[in-house]
């Protein structure tokens, strides 16, 4: 993976381990009666190998959030950091670069590109990022071992694949250039107990082999066990957050009044 | 990886079938453009194949100075002598008599099927408005032209047989006349043998054309009916019988005259002029309006006024529903484009959420509009090509109507597309981060 060097002009108090900072960030939508305050004020610290979930009821910001974080939108107010670089800062770097090269996206729906086959998909990325040929190959040939998908499915289009290969697929296109922050929004709602446990066991994996930031958002309970952190939204805000364990201990810096029953 | 080929190869039905309509959209364009070339040369290849500079007929008594319709549709009757006398006019390379008019004979080809076809849905087409059997007459209708053979007028291309070698009875047809070389056809009182054919060679209505020597035509055009000729003859007898009792020296004068009218075919319709090179065209037309009867019109006047005077209101109509069929076209043709491309906002959207830069989209749409836009281009004009032969008139594509087609289709598709591409870039990424 090719990472641009953090700009000089920006000074970053933080270390390099930090993949994604933000400080008061916030998006207004509209204007006079329509105006919508989505996210207000966030203050976000990832460090790069952690899987944090991002869970709060319907409204309450999380896409938004996401959209903010993987550069899709720009926000109204607040910095934002990622990898050691202030992108609002100063002359605005190459969005569409950083998106290609060190964000990964995975939807709640796969989101695959119907005229490409899955291996093609997978390519997709690469190609943006102008790498062709043997290493290429190599790389989608790995991804799709990683993700168990087998040689004869890399062939088929998407329409021709279960919701669950679909997925992987998606995932495996995620991860096509290594990047160093995974952005995941609901990526297990359509999929089934087992299928999405999968999902997040693998996203588990990438975050702490590849040393990604992974923020997951999902409504799922069930899949807490697997996570290291839980972001509560509420309303636009961060309501709490939670630290767990492997082991799926809470841990500390409960910042919210009512901790949550669960975890 | 090229986006275009992929996404034409997985839609590949729905992609060639539009690329079809449009391509019959554009044969049709091609062809108008075909049929109004078509009419044009029809109206003009007798005129110029001769490669004459001037044409000489008589000067209408009506409109002194004011030509009509020119050679091969004016009424026009000179004395044969005439020509000689212009030949040696300095500047003159050559001159020679024609003579022309309109004939028919019992049609002896039976029609195709293709024919039998557009007979019937011309039929269909027109009933409300013809009488019945308007279009079931056998007959082939053909334009005589007689010429002096070894000077100027005569056919211009041989395709098959040979030239008028002997001085009567060889007839030169144009193979729209379906006669082929050998074949014996009847004409007026005489047999003629059809020695060669020709090629395009017809009147401004399509009739074929069917040359024949200068005296062959003028026996066949401007003799007496023999019928016709008998009464004549007895209708002088008498006069002659009814001088005899009161001026007796008179008859021989009578009968002279009464002779000479009747037998007289020494006339032709138009004189070909062909000039040397370097010769003052104006001057020379100039020289022979002198003589009072004559009319002098230059190659191009004379075309034009067959033009003006036959074809003119059809190619009038041709041209605007050529225009409005243009219009058609590139419509379609960008409607299509367009909504295909809307139809991939959602691709876009995912394509812009990987990090592919707006010109990987742009590039896409374009490569793909483009490839709809030449493949319909190419293959409307081949199809106009591949159809040519098959109507009853001349239909010419040139190279050029197909090389303006490819810039035009290239010209709509590349607009539609960026308009398209535009419009599809604003959607919201969001669409497809979370299905809402
Ligand atoms: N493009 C937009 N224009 C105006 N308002 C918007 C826009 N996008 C989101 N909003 C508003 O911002 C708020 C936060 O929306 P967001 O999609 O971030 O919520 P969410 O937490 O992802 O909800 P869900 O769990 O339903 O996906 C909502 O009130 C929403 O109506
Ligand atoms: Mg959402």
């Amino acid at each position: 993976m090719s990472t641009p060097q953090p700009k000089a002009t920006a000074p970053i108090e933080m270390p390099e381990s930090f993949a994604i900072q933000t400080e008061g960030l916030g998006k207004v939508y509209g204007k006079g009666a329509n105006r919508v305050e989505a996210v207000k004020g966030i203050d976000l610290v990832v460090r790069s190998g952690d899987l944090t979930v991002i869970m709060g009821p319907s409204g309450s910001g999380k896409t938004t959030l996401l959209t903010l974080l993987g550069l899709v939108d720009q926000p109204t107010t607040g910095r934002l950091v990622l990898g050691g670089r202030d992108i609002y800062a100063g002359t605005p770097p190459d969005l569409a670069h950083i998106r290609n090269t060190e964000i990964g996206f995975v939807f709640q729906t796969p989101n695959l590109i119907p005229f490409l086959t899955a291996k093609e998909n997978v390519l997709l990325p690469l190609s943006f990022a102008g790498v062709r040929g043997k290493p290429a190959e190599d790389r989608v040939q790995k991804l799709l071992d990683y993700l168990e998908i087998a040689e004869r499915r890399a062939q088929h289009y998407p329409n021709q694949l279960s919701g669950g290969e679909q997925q992987r697929v998606a995932v495996a296109r995620a991860l096509a250039n290594n990047p160093r922050i995974i952005l995941a929004d609901e990526p297990t709602a359509s999929l089934d107990t087992d299928r999405a446990l999968a999902v997040v066991r693998l996203l588990r994996r990438v975050s702490q082999t590849n040393g990604a930031a992974v923020l997951l958002v999902t409504h799922d309970h069930r899949l807490l066990g697997e996570v290291d952190e839980v972001i509560e939204m509420e309303d636009g805000r961060i309501a709490s957050r939670r630290v767990v364990g492997q082991d799926g201990l809470a841990r500390s810096q409960a910042r919210s009044a009512q901790p949550e029953s669960d975890g | 990886m090229n986006l275009a080929f992929r996404d034409i190869r997985y839609h590949g039905f729905k992609f060639f079938s539009s690329t079809l309509g449009v391509s019959l959209l554009i044969m049709v364009v091609v062809t108008i453009g075909g049929i109004i070339r078509g009419v044009i040369l029809d109206s003009s290849t007798l005129i110029e194949s001769t490669g004459a500079e001037l044409w000489v007929v008589q000067k209408n008594g009506a409109h002194p100075g004011v030509g009509t319709y020119g050679p091969f549709v004016e009424i026009s009757r000179l004395p044969e002598s005439i020509y000689h006398a212009i030949s040696v006019i300095p500047g003159v390379a050559e001159a020679g008599p024609i003579v022309t008019a309109w004939e028919h004979v019992p049609q002896i080809m039976r029609p195709t099927p293709l024919m039998k076809f557009m007979y019937l849905n011309a039929l269909l087409n027109t009933q409300t408005m013809v009488k019945p059997g308007w279009m079931a007459v056998p007959r082939v209708r053909f334009i005589v032209v007689g010429y002096e053979p070894g000077r100027i007028g005569g056919p211009p291309v041989i395709v098959a047989g040979r030239g008028i070698e002997a001085s009567h009875y060889e007839i030169v047809a144009d193979v729209k006349t379906g006669f082929h070389v050998g074949q014996r056809v009847r004409l007026g009182n005489f047999d003629y043998t059809v020695v060669g054919l020709t090629r395009h060679m017809v009147g401004f209505t399509a009739d074929p054309v069917i040359y024949m020597s200068l005296r062959d035509a003028q026996n066949y055009l401007f003799q007496t009916q023999p019928d016709l000729l008998r009464s004549e003859q007895a209708v002088a007898r008498q006069h002659a019988a009814q001088l005899a009792a009161t001026s007796p020296r008179l008859i021989p004068a009578v009968v002279a005259h009464d002779e000479a009218r009747l037998a007289n075919t020494l006339y032709i319709n138009a004189i070909a002029v062909k000039l040397r090179p370097g010769a003052n065209v104006q001057a020379i037309a100039a020289h022979i309006r002198r003589w009072e009867h004559l009319a002098v019109y230059t190659d191009a006047q004379a075309v034009n006024m067959q033009l003006m005077g036959s074809n003119r209101l059809i190619l009038f109509q041709l041209a605007l529903f050529r225009d409005i069929l243009v219009l058609i076209a590139g419509l379609v043709i960008g409607i299509i484009i367009y909504s295909f491309t809307l139809d991939k906002v959602h691709e876009i959207a995912i394509l812009k959420l990987l990090g592919a830069r707006g010109g990987v989209v742009y590039r896409m749409i374009l490569q793909e509009a483009l490839f709809m836009g030449i493949v319909s281009a190419l293959v409307g004009s081949a199809l106009e090509l591949l159809s040519e032969p098959y109507y009853p008139r001349r239909v010419v594509a040139t190279s050029g109507d197909i090389v303006q087609m490819l810039v035009a289709m290239s010209v709509v598709a590349a607009v539609a597309s960026i308009l398209a591409v535009r419009r599809a870039m604003r959607i919201d990424p969001r669409s497809v981060l979370s299905t809402r």
